[in-house]
């Protein structure tokens, strides 16, 4: 029996926003876990204890049981005992800021997201291909007017799911900059270059404040669209989440500005951070795009890959409403459990040669769209515009090589490459 | 009497087809295992969805 409680030392740093700008150093303390402290629980100084879920088959039995992990009793994401206390002041007692799906639970989970299952199913998501494809043909002209040289993921990993999402929900053009600004206020609360101006984060109260703020700012922006949409609805997403209906009545405040906050965030994020990976290995193996150019079909592939080393959705933290078995251990009711989403798609049992990128790994079962019923809402858009964008970037990409090391954003929950610097050459027409 | 063709199912949450032809041999089922004989307690490998998230294509 491996032992059952981590040194805190071990742990603390995958706790540091900080930490991730580096992320061979945190899959080493993963792979740490995975070997030496499968399922064990850590204490690290200003924190609840955890059970770190580190293997792949435990992280899968664990989040596909929504009845017994719950995601809204506790703060979902990884929150120091100092900041779950300043979330509860700010909201009178709930322990996240936020309620969109990510934070409900069964059954009210299930209500909210049948709001928009129908939208963004195969068959709903279909109509949106025509204009997925003509962004992705935009992007791809921007990049390729670029040349010999771009940020890719500053100029257009950025922006190319951002206005896919926004443009389906029904934000104006000239409003993107700003989803995309309270997006990295969010995610990247943390990150020197991305956070919100003028946040310090030396002061405790900083992450609630920002946190706050954002919530208020998507509160004030979406408040008069949804008046609108209850008015006058259109053929958006908009009109779809602002009339949408709970056991027949409408949304709960909340948990409404929270589903287009989650929409105009994790919905283009998430993307971003998987395109920009993409990017930084073809930029190191021109094998790959050698491959992808002589085999289009295999786009896809390449794109299922990507979601598994990017694992942009890094963490979720989940408590116990009851006591549960497993691995001959006993998760107690009340306990918190953080999920590794980045650990378990680099689970060696789980994956042959996790750490080296294959396109044609298969079968690819990664969970970087999640497990269970909290799998992405967005799953199908997310593959449909990241194969669109590679479809027409790969048959003109002659070659593409990195001019800088890419660099990571400091984020311990969403996370992905803020700068992917390349010199890139175009195939003569 | 010849065997019904073999039919493919999509799950509605994320899109796993699992082919009756192929079945999931890495999961231990075989190929040719029809979908009424796939027990009903099991989930989709791709994704954790049920088999009632399932459709015939």
């Amino acid at each position: 029996m491996s032992e059952t409680m981590i040194p805190p030392e071990l742990v603390a740093p995958a706790f540091n926003p900080a930490s991730f700008a580096n992320r061979d150093d945190v899959h080493a303390i993963f792979t740490r876990l995975r070997k030496d402290y499968p399922l064990s629980q850590v204490e690290v100084p200003g924190y609840d204890p955890h059970w770190m879920v580190t293997k792949y088959a435990d992280l899968r039995e664990i989040a596909r049981q929504d009845d017994i992990f719950h995601g809204g009793d506790r703060s979902k994401t990884l929150i120091s005992q100092a900041g779950e206390e300043l979330v509860k002041q700010y909201t009178g007692g709930q322990s996240n800021i936020f309620r969109s799906l990510v934070q409900l639970d069964p059954p009210e989970h299930q209500k909210y997201r049948a709001v928009c299952s129908g939208a963004f199913s195969l068959d709903g998501i279909k109509a949106a291909l025509p204009g997925v494809e003509a962004t992705a043909k935009i992007y791809a002209d921007k990049m390729f007017s670029l040349a010999p040289e771009c940020d890719f993921a500053a100029e257009i990993a950025f922006l190319y799911p951002l206005k896919v999402v926004l443009d389906l929900i029904g934000v104006p053009e000239p409003d993107h900059a700003k989803m995309l600004e309270l997006t990295q206020w969010l995610f990247t609360y943390a990150d020197p270059d991305l956070k919100r101006p003028g946040s310090d984060l030396t002061d405790p109260q900083e992450i609630t404040r920002t946190w706050g703020i954002v919530f208020e700012e998507f509160e004030k922006y979406y408040q008069p669209m949804i008046a609108d949409r209850q008015q006058c609805p259109r053929h958006d997403l908009a009109s779809v989440i602002a009339n949408g209906k709970i056991d027949g009545g409408p949304m709960e405040h909340r948990a409404l500005i929270s589903y287009f906050i989650i929409a105009s965030t994790a919905g283009h994020d998430t993307t971003a951070a998987t395109t920009g990976h993409g990017m930084w290995q073809l930029a190191q193996r021109p094998d790959i795009l050698a491959d992808l150019k002589a085999n289009p079909d295999l786009i896809p592939g390449f794109v299922e890959e990507t979601i598994r080393w990017a694992s942009p959705v890094q963490q979720f933290v989940r408590s116990a409403t009851q006591d549960y078995e497993i691995k001959g251990r006993t998760i107690r009711k009340g306990d918190l459990v953080y999920l590794s989403y980045l650990s378990a798609n680099r689970d060696e049992e789980a994956f042959p040669d996790p750490f080296t990128f294959d396109h044609r790994r298969s079968p690819n079962r990664h969970v970087g769209f999640g497990f269970g019923g909290h799998t992405c809402l967005g799953i199908h858009l997310a593959r449909m515009e990241m194969i669109a964008l590679w479809k027409e970037i790969i048959p003109r990409l002659k070659s593409v090589e990195l001019t800088g090391i890419p660099r990571m954003a400091e984020s311990e929950f969403v996370c992905g490459p803020k700068t992917v610097p390349i010199r890139f050459e175009v195939e003569k027409a | 009497m010849s065997e019904p063709e073999y039919s493919v199912h999509r799950c509605g949450k994320c899109g796993f087809r699992y082919d009756e032809a192929l079945g999931l041999p890495e999961d231990g089922i075989p190929p040719g295992t029809r979908w009424e004989d796939i027990p009903d307690d099991w989930f989709c490998p791709q994704c954790g969805a049920s088999k009632a998230d399932f459709g015939e294509m």
